[in-house]
């Protein structure tokens, strides 16, 4: 019994090992090559992000595809390095150093606020460029994160959007914000509580809700006495935002349901089912299935997925990627070393570029932020998400 | 190689090196120590600095889990009191890291010492509960008070400096990680052969019976208590020098978990129980990862398809260990030792 | 009625429903702990299987939701009885803690099975109660109660009615209190105490799996769902672990002062105030509201 105890306990212990050791041979093997340009990725691939880390890392392997197809940079392809984090920092961090130690990467994507905040200072030292999926407004700011930037809009540009077209479509209009009690719900709110009141927009309700709490009755009820008239929620990916919209309706609070990035994607707002008809977005990107959105990047993605829907999670470092690349044959051909800060300079020069459709208008990038996006209205039957604004260029 | 080790006092019995050959051995360890961050990329430099703040958490647990046989699932939070003293002095007092990180220390002691009070009067898994709402508490805590711990968005830190030079990269920060890591095992080795190391073990075995023996309960716990806290706190501290960042997100009760996992599969008990712990659970995960990714090339979904095997496999080895070695790794290090103990004599 | 007393009643109703909630939860963890004296910390894990196997039915599989729902607490049940069976038993007589840092090791396993076989995205699960909401008259006025809190609350008053008609006059409810009573006493009158010891793993994982299915159509499915039993263990250490009432109450409890909380003093404050009703029950009755205080004898 003891010794059969024992040998399941080491084919476990060698299964682990086994399954590790091909490492140092392997490396050795795939010395790099100077005709590829490497990037890495840390995505959180399980955790709570996992969702939006497998969309990505889908996303950031096609856009690989795509651009290797199309020559690389000057001949030299691009070859991603992945790896999970699970969402947590110190193991992000962890990957971080070792790609960038190995692989001499010229750019890294991150995958988290946190993170992002971490390394800022190891990015500034090492010298690369850095970019993730957060949409942080502390980190749209090139004097305290240098090398850093994002590709949408900040958190509190996407609310001052939603913001601004509650202004246009009824003045003075009575509104609620729902937002979770987390560094990435609480990002905006402060600064948008602010342009709300200069928008003339009165502020009835702010409801905050704790993490990990699945329970929104009590909350309901009190935007109930509110009755806001536009109703903005932030900080979420889908729950609790599908309970607070059937619960409002069945307490027949006639309001407009609105949400940022994470919570306007057609998946998830599908996913939420009926009550989410209706629902206005603002995303970054247009959506895969849009109709009439075409330009090589888009036509791509629709090839490559034969018709099969991607979420705005895989536009993202789709986007990342080819505003970095871009900044690096910019780099390399006006002759200039890959280092943070001549890639920085370089990604700053891109102007009206064009997105190749995933991006309605063409781009500039002065700062940090890609600060465009658009409004939707999800139109659930239709199975997609109709443009209720043009694209919108970020204030602030 | 060992011939034979006849003891003829009882100090000798208690000795911590009792060949000269063990004293061979751990010399090499020593040097190897000294010499690791010469040889190796920033990626292991990290890996070992989390490994050292690991092994001085674990050792806590270890004083008080494997030692005075109180659970604690708080120990996370506990390091984040240590982490947030320290950031807090650093920022505000520019206080220097060897100042701070002991500073963080004695701060958790006191909070541990704190939470400790409850085990006083209740035991094993109401206390193991109790410690759970300990590490709520302060998680709330971190969260809220905005003034003190920045609230949801944490606190950063300027680097340590020693003689001038900023401490910004692992490499450099394992100069302070691995020296106290050496400190915490060797005093945590040394406390075991003293009265207050007898009596956590009396109280392990069974408190009232230690109690009659004249133990005073009520102090020895709650030293037990402030003893691990004040590792914790250490740990705490010098994680906050290696990522300069912390926010309340960062000592989640699932770390503490990590450390009861760590000390389990280590071998309850004994300190090098926690040493192989801590180095065993922070680098299998990692190892899996670079496997993974190895596998890359060949298979392009490994990465995606294989991270939640990750997570199968850091349950599987909590459960195999309990099943089939509860008394961890320890016990097949002492297997193997025992094996080559005679060696090249008799094999 | 004065607005401010229909406040109360209205924000009283809903923390009692969702309270009902966590006292399901908090049965499912009581049940296993008063039979095996085992903490299971994979409560939440038990939840998430339970809502899974539920999506994968009535989702997937496109059964009709009774069945669909009723064949979900099978393989939960299943579950909870196998485990019981290849682990548990054969760790009776290791020390508390190890089975309780097992439990946590099949959590994480579950965790991981749960995204090899649906991915890691979030999910809703089909809806398969009315979405008509409740209007409590109170004199003039009339208290708004969402139709799931209150058919959540219908639901769990059944089950609870159920386990007290099985803990007073079914032989092996019974059995179970005898043993939790007295291990050594119930073998000795014959009762078959691994038997009781199965019996209770099938009962937590089905009340566990119920409470997932019913927090699972609230608050949509994801394999990070477990975290919501975790923070239910509160319920427990307030109301004493191997008491069933207790769990009753300090669920209902803590589902109330939460919804005080949000209404007096603000949502963001509503984990504050659960914690600080734990460290007055800490201070005061370590050994919860209900809970049994073991006398050791040497």
């Amino acid at each position: 019994m003891r010794s059969d105890r024992r040998k399941i306990l080491g084919g476990i212990g060698a299964g682990a090992l086994a399954s590790t050791f091909p490492a140092p041979w392997v490396r050795d093997l795939r010395a790099q090559e100077a005709s590829e340009i490497p990037v890495a990725i840390a995505s959180p691939m399980t955790g709570v992000f996992a969702f939006a880390g497998i969309e990505g890392t889908d996303g950031a392997n096609h856009f690989a595809q795509y651009f290797n197809e199309r020559g690389g940079i000057a001949g030299r392809k691009l070859r991603l390095i992945v790896e999970d984090t699970g969402y947590q920092v110190p193991q992000a961090v962890a990957v971080f150093n070792r790609l960038v130690a190995e692989y001499k990467v010229p750019l890294f994507l991150g995958d988290s606020t946190g993170f992002q905040k971490t390394i800022n200072e190891e990015v500034n030292r090492r010298g690369l460029l850095l970019a993730g999926a957060s949409f942080a407004s502390e980190i749209d700011d090139p004097k305290k994160y240098p090398l850093q930037y994002m590709p949408g809009p900040s958190y509190s540009a996407q609310v001052g959007m939603l913001l601004k077209h509650i202004a246009a479509t009824k003045k003075g209009a009575r509104i609620a914000f729902v937002h979770s009690d987390t560094e990435f719900g609480r990002d905006p709110i402060a600064k948008s509580e602010a342009y709300a009141k200069t928008l003339g927009l009165e502020q009835v309700e702010k409801i905050v809700t704790p993490p990990g709490s699945f329970d929104v009755s009590s909350e309901v009820l009190k935007l109930r006495r509110a009755r806001p008239e536009f109703t903005i929620f932030h900080g979420y990916v889908m729950a609790p935002v599908p309970e607070f919209m059937k619960q409002m309706k069945e307490a027949r609070v006639e309001t407009q349901f609105m949400g940022t990035f994470y919570s306007s994607d057609l998946g998830i707002l599908q996913k939420m089912g009926d009550v989410a008809d209706g629902y206005l977005g603002v995303n970054a990107y247009n959506y895969v299935n849009q109709e009439g959105v075409s330009g090589p990047a888009m036509d791509f993605i629709k090839k490559a997925n034969g018709g099969k829907y991607r979420t705005n999670s895989y536009l993202q470092p789709w986007t990342n990627l080819t505003l970095g690349t871009e900044a690096m044959r910019r780099c390399l051909e006006s002759g200039k070393e890959m280092t943070g800060a001549n890639l920085k300079a370089a990604l700053n020069t891109i102007k009206d570029y064009d997105m190749g459709g995933v991006i309605g208008v063409p781009i500039s990038i002065p700062g940090n932020s890609l600060g465009v996006g658009r409004i939707f209205r999800a139109n659930l039957k239709a199975g997609k998400m109709d443009p209720v604004s043009d694209w919108i260029r970020a204030e602030a | 190689m060992r011939i034979g080790s006849a003891k003829q006092t009882y100090a000798a019995d208690e000795a911590i090196f009792k060949t000269d050959v063990q004293r061979l051995w751990f010399g090499l360890l020593a040097l190897a120590l000294i010499l690791f961050p010469f040889v190796s990329s920033d990626y292991w430099q990290l890996l070992a600095c989390l490994i050292a703040v690991n092994v001085i958490a674990a050792t806590g647990v270890m004083i008080l889990t494997g030692f005075t046989g109180l659970v604690s699932l708080g120990h996370a939070a506990f390091m984040g009191v240590g982490a947030y003293t320290a950031a807090y002095l650093s920022n505000h007092l520019a206080l220097p890291f060897w100042l701070s990180i002991p500073a963080g220390g004695f701060a958790a002691a006191a909070v541990g010492a704190v939470f400790g009070i409850p085990s006083l009067r209740v035991k094993g898994l109401y206390l193991a509960l109790t410690t759970i709402a300990a590490s709520f508490i302060l998680q709330s805590i971190f969260f809220n008070w905005t003034a003190v711990t920045g609230g949801a968005r944490g606190l950063t830190i300027e680097p340590a400096s020693m003689f001038g030079h900023l401490l910004v990269t692992p490499g450099a920060i394992y100069w302070i990680a691995m020296p106290i890591a050496a400190l915490s095992v060797w005093w945590a080795r040394n406390l075991l052969r003293t009265r207050v190391g007898r009596a956590f073990i009396a109280i392990r075995d069974r408190d009232v019976s230690a109690e009659l023996l004249g133990i005073d309960l009520l102090r020895y716990k709650l030293m037990s208590f402030a003893l691990a806290s004040f590792y914790a706190g250490m740990a705490g501290a010098v994680w906050v020098y290696l990522f300069r960042v912390i926010t309340p997100e960062s000592f989640r009760l699932i770390e503490s978990i990590f450390f009861v996992a760590a000390i389990i599969v280590g071998g309850l008990g004994s300190v090098r129980g926690a040493i192989f712990g801590a180095v065993f659970m922070t680098l299998v995960p990692e190892l899996l990862k670079i496997g993974a990714s190895d596998l890359a090339p060949y298979w392009p979904d490994a990465v995606k398809l294989l991270s939640p095997v990750r997570t199968i496999v850091f349950g599987a080895l909590i459960v195999g260990f309990l099943m089939f070695e509860p008394l961890g790794l320890n016990e097949i290090w002492l297997r193997i030792r025992q094996r080559f103990a005679l060696w090249p004599f008799r094999t | 009625m004065s607005p401010a007393l229909l406040d109360f009643v209205e924000f009283s109703l809903a923390g009692l429903c969702v309270g009902a909630l966590y006292a399901l939860t908090g049965i499912g963890f009581v049940v296993v702990y008063k039979a095996t004296r085992i903490i299971n910390f994979a409560i939440g894990e038990f939840m998430m299987i339970g809502a899974y196997f539920f999506f994968g039915l009535a989702a997937q599989a496109s059964l009709p939701n009774w069945a669909a729902i009723i064949l979900a607490l099978i393989a939960a049940g299943t579950v909870g009885g196998f485990l019981e069976r290849f682990i548990f038993r054969r760790l009776i007589g290791e020390s508390a803690i190890s089975v309780f840092m097992v439990t946590i090791g099949l959590a994480s396993i579950m965790v991981g099975l749960v995204e090899i076989a649906w991915t890691a995205d979030p999910r809703s699960l089909p809806t398969f109660l009315p979405d008509r909401p409740f209007f409590v008259p109170l004199g003039s006025a009339e208290a708004f109660l969402a139709s799931k809190n209150g058919w959540s609350f219908i639901i769990v008053a059944a089950i609870m009615a159920a386990f007290i008609t099985v803990f007073r006059f079914w032989r092996g409810g019974i059995a179970l209190r005898a043993t939790a009573a007295d291990q050594q006493a119930a073998y000795s009158v014959g009762i078959n105490v691994p038997g009781v010891f199965s019996f209770a793993w099938i009962l937590g994982a089905i009340t566990a799996a119920a409470a997932g299915i019913l927090v699972g159509s609230i608050s949509g499915i994801s394999s990070a769902m477990g975290a919501i039993g975790l923070s239910l263990i509160v319920v427990v250490i307030v109301g004493g672990l191997d008491s069933l009432a207790g769990a009753l109450v300090g669920g209902l409890m803590i589902g109330w002062l939460e919804s005080m909380a949000s209404l007096y003093i603000g949502g963001e404050y509503k984990q504050v105030a659960t914690f600080v009703i734990l460290l007055l029950v800490l201070v005061v009755k370590p050994y919860g509201l209900f809970g049994t205080h073991d006398i050791e004898r040497l």
